[in-house]
């Protein structure tokens, strides 16, 4: 299944970010969390780092030692974080966006270890422009993190609203590529264009 | 024949460590060499990994297995970026043609 952008997307590169999340809308400057909601973050990113250092101890007791300390040290250091936009991941988008990742990792470390080990290195390297139509906060990171690890391209600068991308062959059609990866980060966190319905 | 899958998996794992490596010496800058180092031990990771699962034969170990496979995925794509913007700010030498 290879999902394809909506109508309302399939434009002309090179516009303003116009994903907006069903929960709110894309926060550049993310409101002061009233203390109710500081004590559930807290809360929440405790019992996460508490669930890991379990997990990595194996469950010992005498290691909560030091992993009280740390836990309570991390879950502070997460409330002095910039608040971001709420978000929100699809189950089966993740399993699906899962899959097609591993795919696409093993992809591009093929195509660049057959690069490395080709004895005249087909390399054609420059730098390319997209513009970024995710607003800042989890969906965007993903895509920029995920670009790292399709075959032949890596993030490189975020200027503006425009993401600088170093590729390895430059002759490649970059554009289809990466519009083909925000559709799949848009069904992964349920984004909808902005002439959608704003839930 | 646990023993024959696993030690596959980390023999073409070790393949992609080596290419890597092989990318890092010979790609002409430091851009080309990220991209080497990201994918290429990225995935190395990944197979050496899953192999070392197959052999641990206990899930909290190929859960702590999974979750340093997570941490450094993670990690290595936010480092090359990191990286590679600085590099671009400093005015690293740029092989572009």
């Amino acid at each position: 299944m290879s999902p394809t952008l909506p109508p309302e997307l399939a434009r002309p590169a090179r516009a303003k970010p116009e994903f907006v999340s069903t929960q709110s809308l894309p926060a550049t400057r993310p409101p002061v969390l009233s203390s109710w909601a500081r004590l559930r973050r807290f809360a929440v990113t405790a019992l996460v780092l508490a669930l890991i250092w379990a997990v990595l101890t194996n469950g010992r007791l005498d290691a909560w030692i030091f992993g009280i300390p740390a836990v309570l040290a991390g879950a502070a250091i997460g409330l002095m974080l910039p608040d971001s936009a709420r978000w929100r991941m699809s189950p089966q988008g993740a399993v699906v966006f899962a899959i097609w990742f591993a795919v696409q990792s093993v992809r591009g470390a093929v195509d660049v270890a057959g690069r490395a080990f080709a004895p005249k290195m087909p390399l054609r390297p420059g730098f390319r422009r997209y513009p970024l139509r995710f607003p800042p906060g989890a969906p965007r990171v993903m895509f920029v993190n995920t670009i790292s690890l399709l075959p032949g391209t890596l993030s490189a600068e975020i200027a503006g609203e425009e993401l600088i991308v170093h590729m390895l062959d430059t002759r490649a059609d970059l554009a289809s590529e990466l519009s083909a990866l925000e559709a799949r980060i848009a069904a992964l966190f349920v984004l909808h264009s902005l002439e959608g319905d704003r839930g | 024949m646990l023993e024959l899958v696993a030690a596959s998996l980390i023999g073409l794992g070790a393949v992609f460590f080596i290419a890597g490596t092989v990318g890092l010496l010979r790609f002409p800058d430091i851009f080309c060499r990220l991209h080497a180092l990201t994918k290429a031990d990225g995935l190395g990771l990944a197979l050496v990994a899953l192999g070392v699962a197959l052999l641990s034969g206990s899930m909290g170990d190929a859960f702590r297995i999974g979750l340093i496979w997570f941490f450094v995925a993670v990690a290595s794509a936010t480092c090359s970026h990191l990286i590679a913007r600085y590099a671009r700010a400093s005015g690293e030498a740029v092989s572009d043609d």
